[in-house]
């Protein structure tokens, strides 16, 4: 099959976006390796203390608090930090609303398209660009992650041996004096590859939203305009989100966002209960009762931004292109 | 004076050229946004080898036409054939037959000058970059520069460095010399004049008329949307606007002038009538007839291109050469 893709404008795309995209790439892999090491400073024990103190709130949480009392459950929740979604968001979104909008904004648009190249063409060079970027952003996430694994070592407490008395049903411990600790390297009690299937959910993440920006450019002539748009969306879904989650009677409105289909850390959990590396990757097992198969969710985003893509080569290719301002 | 002398040298030779088949073939083309009409039912053909001039105050449609020609607009009604190829349906094929230079060319602000003669050369399927390299000596460009550190000239004249280097059979200039100093102007306009030599057709649209009568062997006028005045360079040249006063209050034409000169009579306070012939033809006859008639301070003066654009920009009637409405 013949890509309708374009050498010379790959690379044009490619050296337009290199700083942001190694400015991104920078701050995700250095924050989720700073990440994983902050998880080895917390005691799991203290950590779990802490969290008891907000059990009224679980529900706003992306998965139980059980998960969290582990180490991957609380090193996969790099995978829900601002910063990461910041990252993904602020690269989908500048390279998405770029492609028409932005192009015709600068108007360079003009120019590139004297010369003889397809609308579809341009458009699929720039979203080969940008979602071979987003693809890498994310390996930087996990590679971030790896690398703290693999350099962090924990200090744990050794369980001391109890002796339970008959019918009292009481533990009591057989040492005296301060508890034993013991020091091990996060790898011995994390799998690097268990988040897989989170760095996945973010591409999927952040595809959807890329693919959303790429739409609205292609129908708009300013950048700024598209821009807003798309985070009037993303905040707009945000907001559904956050309800659906408050209260039962708004709970509907958790099928109408698509946040509800990012679920990265759902994916860890699942890894930790079924102690199977395949299990997010199923198309027939679901989560739970009332939910989908996991692989479900990454593609339903994958999906939908398929449609925005094609959307966009449709009304991009029909549109009238107005002479810069 | 090279330029005019070149131009007359040239007109019979392009005459030769014309072919059968235009190159470029308006019929009825209409571009309408909501009530407004950008473009209204224009009918033009331009043939191989002509120099077609486009003239038209802010507005009248010249650039839409151009954008027309080659699909970044849609037409509302009509169609267009450019080398036999849609306009509209096949304009990727068309832009490999066509280099354009927009009205406000813009350019990719991160690369060099040298980087931006590359990138068009190689998007390009007749681009040459030694060619597009002379062109950008000739004009006295430093291609080393960024193009976000050029000045407005300097980015013009990369834009015709870059539009100049293919060799393809039609040359559409929108303002070619806008921003340019009087040396670099003429260096484009010789450069136009040699694109014509070569055998190849250009399209060139301007505010500025001298640049039009010095290279232009066709010109149309384009008003408020519409086309309305065409004429070749060729008949302008024989016409002459004579004014002089006189005493009398009538003058008698022969009635072998009365189809090739018109008479306007207008009396002044002091008894005195100014009077304006405007010519069409060879002067001797006239010369003979004027010579006869009790004149004074007369005055004689080529009917340039500016009293027919002035004649067209105010609504009047122009009775030269070929007329669409």
């Amino acid at each position: 099959m013949n890509l309708p893709l374009d050498r010379v404008l790959l690379k044009k795309y490619v050296g337009q976006s290199m700083l942001l995209f190694c400015s991104c790439a920078f701050a995700l892999f250095a924050f989720a390796w700073v990440r994983v090491w902050v998880v080895s400073l917390l005691d799991m024990g203290q950590f779990q203390t802490i969290l008891e103190q907000f059990r009224d709130f679980e529900k706003f949480a992306p998965i139980e608090f059980d998960s969290l009392f582990t180490y991957p459950g609380r090193t996969g929740m790099t995978y829900d930090e601002p910063i990461v979604i910041l990252c993904v968001v602020i690269w989908a979104i500048s390279r998405g609303s770029d492609v028409v909008s932005g192009e015709l904004g600068r108007g360079t648009l003009e120019m590139v398209l004297s010369q003889p190249i397809s609308r579809t063409r341009l458009l699929c060079s720039h979203a080969a660009v940008s979602i071979t970027g987003l693809a890498l952003l994310c390996i930087f996430v996990w590679a971030g992650i790896a690398a703290g694994i693999y350099t962090t070592s924990v200090s744990e407490t050794v369980p001391t041996p109890t002796i339970r008395i008959p019918f009292l049903e009481i533990d009591v411990p057989m040492a005296l004096g301060e508890p034993a600790k013991q020091t091990l390297a996060l790898s011995d009690r994390v799998d690097v590859e268990i988040y897989a299937a989170s760095t996945f959910h973010l591409f999927a993440f952040g595809f959807f939203v890329l693919a959303l920006a790429s739409f609205l450019s292609s129908i708009d002539r300013y950048r700024w305009r598209t821009v807003g748009a798309t985070v009037a969306i993303y905040i707009a879904q945000l907001v559904m989100f956050g309800l659906g989650k408050a209260t039962e009677s708004l709970s509907y409105l958790l099928s109408m966002t698509f946040f509800s289909c990012y679920k990265p850390q759902k994916m860890t959990s699942m890894i930790g209960k079924t102690d199977s590396l395949w299990s997010p990757w199923s198309l027939t097992q679901p989560i739970n009762e009332t939910s989908l198969p996991p692989l479900y969710y990454p593609l339903i985003l994958i999906g939908l931004g398929m449609i925005f893509y094609g959307a966009a080569i449709i009304c991009f290719k029909r549109r009238d292109l107005p002479a810069p301002l | 004076m090279n330029l005019i002398k070149e131009k007359n040298h040239s007109v019979s030779q392009i005459q030769k050229k014309k072919t059968i088949e235009p190159i470029l073939s308006c019929e009825n083309l209409s571009k309408q946004y909501g009530d407004f009409h950008a473009l209204k039912d224009c009918s033009v053909k331009v043939f191989g080898g002509d120099v077609f001039g486009l003239l038209g105050p802010n507005g009248a449609g010249k650039t839409t036409l151009i954008r027309l020609l080659l699909g970044y607009l849609h037409p509302t009604h009509g169609r267009a054939t450019v080398l036999g190829l849609d306009a509209e349906s096949e304009s990727v094929a068309v832009r490999r037959l066509v280099t354009y230079l927009p009205g406000d060319a813009r350019l990719p602000r991160h690369m060099r000058g040298d980087g931006v003669l590359k990138f068009f050369a190689e998007m390009h399927p007749l681009g040459d970059l030694q060619r597009s390299r002379n062109v950008a000596d000739r004009l006295e460009l430093n291609t080393k520069t960024r193009v976000a550190f050029m000045s407005t000239g300097m980015r013009q004249k990369l834009a015709l460095a870059v539009v100049l280097g293919p060799q393809t059979p039609l040359l559409i200039l929108d303002e070619p010399t806008a921003n340019l100093d009087p040396t670099v102007r003429a260096a484009v306009l010789q450069c136009v004049l040699e694109a014509r030599d070569e055998g190849r057709t250009v399209m060139l649209s301007s505010h500025v008329l001298s640049e039009i009568e010095e290279t232009c062997n066709r010109v149309a006028f384009l008003r408020r949307g519409r086309l309305v005045h065409e004429l070749q360079m060729i008949d302008l040249a024989q016409r002459h606007r004579m004014t002089a006063t006189t005493v009398g209050d009538s003058i008698n034409v022969p009635p072998e002038l009365s189809d090739r000169v018109t008479v306007r009579l207008n009396p002044q306070t002091k008894g005195n009538t100014i009077v304006q012939l405007d010519t069409a033809g060879d002067l001797k006859p006239f010369l003979k007839w004027i010579d006869t008639l009790s004149l004074s301070n007369i005055r004689f003066e080529p009917y340039g291109l500016r009293t027919v654009y002035d004649s067209v920009h105010s609504g009047e009637l122009v009775s030269i050469g070929e007329t669409s409405e």
